[in-house]
């Protein structure tokens, strides 16, 4: 199975739960490296934005001496954005419904980060 | 000897403040302004003129410890002198050479005459002498403004603008030959502080407000809270941030720019903040975001690399609305195939009046020259000319 199947496998096993309406594995750096996300949404910026959330948010924890975030979570009335580290080279990010359960969301892209950390080193 | 303000910006334009002048700051009451003052006196005490202060409503010992919180050391210099307005209203007996109890107004009148006589530069609390001596001393106070005019010294003043009547407010304007206001930039708090100058009789000018900091040690730093630092990918911009930045970071992943670069300069009086944007396309939002409410742009280029002129460009146009003054630092100048700045000019299509200096971030060559070029376009906007008055013949 080719790496990028084995990266969109774990995205689809994501969205099973339910709850989450659009999913990535982004490079830190912001690009695009595989995507769970319907065509309305520009996957690209989604991409970029997230590499953006997660790094000023580490350099502000980290700047303030309380070493590096678990997790980034973005809230409105419409919906949820959950991001995370994946390994040195990579993040994954979620959006989700409104309703969604935080705490199983979490558990879950626990899990996947881990995967896609042993997948690009 | 020329004496001088020593407040940054101020002293460019007013060159020098000259022999029986009467300068008076003119601050907001929630200001900390008197901080104003005392930097004109460190600054001419450390140039060998004769310098003193005058205290009335606090001690001696209260005032040189605010000289030593910005770092200034009084104390040590022979020619400086406090004049003890203070001791004699507390009942204490007081260790300056120059003292009187305000509740004596003749005895004040009569120190003061002689210090004004003999010092180069004299502070005087005017509004903190009202305070104490009551609305009457204004008389004394005018005498002291005539007298310094007669002995050409030269006042420094300030005056703390409670809501004093209306006369004492016009006596002590039309009487100082330079005001200079201290105040606050109000949004229901204070969001930060300024100075400007309202007249100066030797000179033709007004400035718009110049924003400032205090600084201990330091003392009144004039503040720009945003210089824009843009450019097309890999051009060198996290690069130059952290080569003129006393303290910087930045939010790079991979090698590259994901949010912003933040630096911290302070430099020739001026304390500014430096931001560095990220220079992939695909960042372009975080652009728009960081390039609000800049007071200028740095545009860095790649030298050697004229095919990324047009992003340069259009990053350009993105950030700067109409009049936003800019630079272009010429990066990578160290590398072989560098283009000249005449050069970039020409491919850029840039006025002749848009300053292109060659740096090289990387050995730090050039990069406060490029800082000195955006100050100057900077500050020159602060200062009006006024209309030259009409000559009578
Ligand atoms: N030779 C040379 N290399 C430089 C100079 N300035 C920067 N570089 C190199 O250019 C590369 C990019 O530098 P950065 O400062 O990260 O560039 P940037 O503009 O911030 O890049 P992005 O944030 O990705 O857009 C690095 O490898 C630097 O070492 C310079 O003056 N000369
Ligand atoms: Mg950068």
């Amino acid at each position: 199975m080719s790496l990028r199947s084995q990266l969109e496998d774990i995205l689809k096993e994501m969205k099973s739960t339910g709850d989450v309406e659009a999913s990535a594995i982004v490079s830190r750096d912001g690009l695009l490296i595989a995507a769970d996300i319907s065509s309305s949404v520009n996957a690209d910026a989604f991409a970029a934005m997230s590499a953006t959330m997660l790094g000023a948010a580490e350099t502000a924890m980290s700047e303030l001496g309380k070493g590096t975030p678990d997790r980034v979570v973005v809230e409105s009335p419409s919906g949820k954005i959950v991001a995370m580290g994946a390994g040195e080279k990579a993040l994954l990010v979620v959006m989700t419904t409104p309703k969604a359960n935080l705490g199983l969301i979490l558990l879950q892209l626990g899990k996947a980060s881990k995967k896609i950390e042993e997948l690009l080193g | 000897m020329k004496v001088i303000t020593g407040i940054p910006v101020l002293d460019d334009v007013i060159e020098e403040i000259p022999e029986g002048k009467i300068l008076t700051y003119w601050i907001d009451p929630e200001v900390e302004g008197n901080v104003f003052a005392m930097q004109t006196l460190f600054t001419n005490l450390e140039r060998g003129c004769k310098c003193a202060y005058t205290t009335i409503a606090y001690s001696p010992e209260v005032a040189i410890g605010e000289f030593n919180e910005f770092g200034w050391d009084v104390e040590n210099y022979e020619n400086f002198s406090i004049v003890d307005l203070y001791s004699g209203y507390v009942g204490l007996p007081s260790n300056c050479q120059y003292n009187a109890s305000p509740t004596d107004i003749e005895e004040v009148n009569e120190v003061m005459k002689k210090v004004i006589e003999n010092f180069d530069v004299v502070v005087i609390p005017v509004s903190s002498v009202i305070d104490v001596c009551g609305e009457d001393s204004i008389e004394c106070i005018g005498e002291w403004y005539d007298f310094a005019r007669e002995k050409e010294s030269r006042l420094i003043c300030t005056f703390v603008s409670w809501p004093y009547p209306e006369e004492i407010e016009k006596f002590v304007k039309n009487n100082s030959n330079a005001v200079i206001r201290v105040g606050g930039v109000h949004h229901r708090v204070i969001l930060g502080y300024y100075y400007g100058v309202v007249k100066v009789d030797w000179k033709n000018i007004k400035s718009k407000a110049i924003l400032f900091k205090l600084v201990k040690p330091g003392g009144v730093r004039a503040y720009i809270p945003k210089i824009l630092v843009t450019g097309p990918y890999n051009a060198g911009k996290s690069t130059f941030v952290h080569a003129v930045s006393m303290r910087a970071i930045s939010v790079d992943r991979l090698g590259t720019t994901v949010a912003l670069d933040h630096g911290h300069l302070e430099y020739k009086g001026f304390s500014i903040d430096l931001f560095g944007t990220p220079g992939q396309e695909r960042f372009d939002p975080i652009l728009k975001m960081l390039g609000r409410e800049a007071l200028g742009v740095i545009l860095v280029v790649d030298s050697t690399k004229p095919e990324t002129f047009p992003r340069a460009k259009q990053m350009l146009e993105a950030v700067a609305h109409f009049g936003l003054p800019y630079v272009v630092a010429a990066n990578k100048q160290d590398l072989p195939d560098a283009l000249p700045p005449e050069e970039i000019r020409k491919k850029m299509f840039l006025p002749e009046d848009v300053p292109i200096i060659p740096v090289s971030a990387k050995e730090g060559d050039g990069v406060y020259k490029v800082i000195d070029a955006l100050l100057e376009l900077l500050t020159g906007s602060w200062w009006v000319k006024e209309n030259e008055p009409e000559v009578s013949t």
